[in-house]
């Protein structure tokens, strides 16, 4: 055998191998794509919400409240870092809400759905702003949509103090309903489950001077 | 002394007729009653009963004026519905044993079926293509006849594939001075053969923001109705309502819930009447006939509560 034969014979082996290696990695990686498909609303979600952490975190039992059956809503204990900006503590609650359910059937908001932004006005009027997917992905009917709207309150009155009522919009803007039943023009009062709270409509006149909020606020 | 005519009415309110002369003067009572009858029964005296069933069809675009004349003068809403008893509305103008009895059943609210969605709107949607706004549609037009059958008007807000929009379905309602609103849908999600009846709940006022003339939410300033939130008045009735409804649903479907639930359906918002919505679970049923197969209980149950609700209602309890 010459000499240059045993050349190219090793240089085929040395390609061989690291060709095999190669494929060995781009089939690993093929098999993690199928195993974990992203749509780009996920992709984009990775983008635009990563994990919220701030300088006051602290290790926290959260109330976060995803279907416990078919028609309704209860709490999930779970240990969180939550911030003591209670802006930011929203933002963690939902992005929680939003993207760590126990089980695919405890669901409430789209899997695409984003919070854009979170702000809170004088008053005590928290501003929740989600990407479009929240209304375009979820399913239609009161229930469903009582239910996305319940989780979501809930989780904030039950974990974040201070706040008094809720303003929900949809890319920026005041929507007439989530996805074709709830209204979305007022406000959700920020009133944790269990707590008790004087029923709007029956103690209401005898208050005086209360003006209507969706109309003083439009 | 008592006159001869007097004597003679005296004995023919004695069961036992025992002469000519009774005879004679039952006659005339007889006709003089047809005559007067004929003469008083014109259109603007007569009765205001319901239809029945295949009249009040008819009637599911029937001009709001229809019923406009025969109504109490237009009820502040703040005040909300009194049904009035039958009677005030109903004069008796012939005498029952000559002429044929009316249809039964008095003239009551106007029922406002509201099947939700329509034209490009399609609701909610099943995986067998089902969709919310034929199925609503199908189980309105069986509600439909059952209440009129019962001597109930019926209005529809829409007969055909069309969307009205929210404010034109409450227009509709609106018009009529004594009305109930039954909206009806279907859900996506829900254990299926469940039903719940839901009324309007708002928000807490927010203290401090403004001030308006009479001090009621519900109002601007100058006390003047925020016509967005027509609904606020009616809010406790409506709950009362939905509570009657959903105490009958949970008889006909089983493991529904036994009380109604505050959700602000848009659709309820502008109402100013009595308003519900009801939704049966769900468009992920194989055939669309199990849900329309629902309308008979969702007739019962409107009906039951509907007796139940007037009857609170008339006694003053509300």
């Amino acid at each position: 055998m010459s000499r240059n034969l045993k050349i190219i014979l090793a240089t085929l082996g040395v390609l061989v191998v690291i060709g095999l290696i190669s494929v060995g990695g781009l089939w690993r990686r093929v098999q993690h794509l199928e195993e974990t498909p992203k749509t780009d609303e996920e992709a984009r979600q990775e983008v635009l919400t990563p994990p919220i952490s701030t300088a006051s975190d602290v290790n926290t039992n959260a109330k976060i409240f995803w279907a416990s059956g078919p028609d309704s809503v209860a709490p999930v204990n779970v240990s969180i870092p939550l911030s003591a900006d209670p802006v930011e503590r929203s933002k963690q609650l939902i992005q929680e809400l939003i993207e760590k359910p126990p089980a695919p059937g405890q669901r409430t908001l789209p899997a695409d759905a984003v919070l854009t932004d979170f702000y809170v006005l004088p008053g005590g009027t928290a501003v929740a702003d989600f990407s479009d997917a929240l209304s375009a992905e979820l399913p239609s009917g009161i229930l469903s949509e009582s239910m996305a709207v319940n989780s979501i309150v809930d989780t904030i009155a039950s974990n974040v103090t201070g706040l008094q009522r809720l303003k929900i919009l949809i890319h920026g803007q005041e929507v007439d309903t989530l996805a074709g039943h709830v209204d979305l023009t007022g406000f959700f009062d920020l009133i944790a489950p269990g707590t008790t709270a004087p029923s709007p409509t029956e103690t209401a006149p005898a208050q005086g001077g209360a003006k209507v909020p969706p109309a003083g606020a439009r | 002394m008592p006159s001869p005519v007097l004597k003679a009415l005296v004995r023919a309110r004695d069961p036992r007729p025992d002469s000519d002369i009774l005879l004679f003067v039952r006659n005339f009572l007889a006709v003089f009653a047809l005559v007067a009858g004929v003469f008083f029964s014109s259109p603007g005296l007569r009765p205001q009963g319901p239809a029945p069933a295949q009249q009040a069809a008819s009637q599911n675009q029937a001009p709001p004026t229809q019923t406009a004349p025969a109504q109490p003068p237009a009820q502040s809403p703040t005040a909300p519905t009194q049904v009035p008893p039958p009677q005030a509305k109903a004069p008796q103008a012939t005498n029952p044993q000559i002429v044929p009895a009316p249809p039964p059943q008095p003239a009551g609210p106007v029922i406002v079926l509201d099947p939700a969605h329509g034209g490009t709107d399609p609701g909610a949607r099943g995986a067998n293509g089902i969709l919310e706004k034929d199925i609503v549609l199908r189980i309105a037009r069986v509600v439909r006849v059952e209440l009129a059958r019962q001597g109930y008007r019926v209005v529809m807000t829409r007969d055909g594939d069309s969307n009205p929009s929210y404010d034109a379905r409450a227009a509709q309602v609106n018009t009529y001075h004594d009305a109930i609103f039954i909206s009806l849908h279907v859900s996506s999600t829900g254990r299926v053969g469940t039903a719940r009846a839901y009324y309007y709940q708002f928000p807490n006022p927010i203290a401090g923001d403004g001030e308006s003339a009479s001090g009621r939410p519900g109002t601007g300033p100058g006390g003047l109705l925020v016509w967005e939130e027509a609904q606020r008045s009616y809010a406790p009735v409506s709950h009362r309502l939905a509570d009657l409804i959903q105490g009958e649903l949970a008889q006909g479907f089983v493991n529904s819930p036994v009380s109604s639930t505050g959700v602000p359906v848009r659709e309820l918002r502008s109402v100013a009447a009595p308003a519900v919505a009801i939704e049966i679970s769900s468009v992920a049923v194989s055939n669309p006939n199990t849900l329309v197969d629902s309308a008979g209980p969702i007739s019962n149950a409107v009906l039951q509560a509907l007796v139940a609700f007037r009857t609170v209602n008339q006694s003053g309890t509300k």
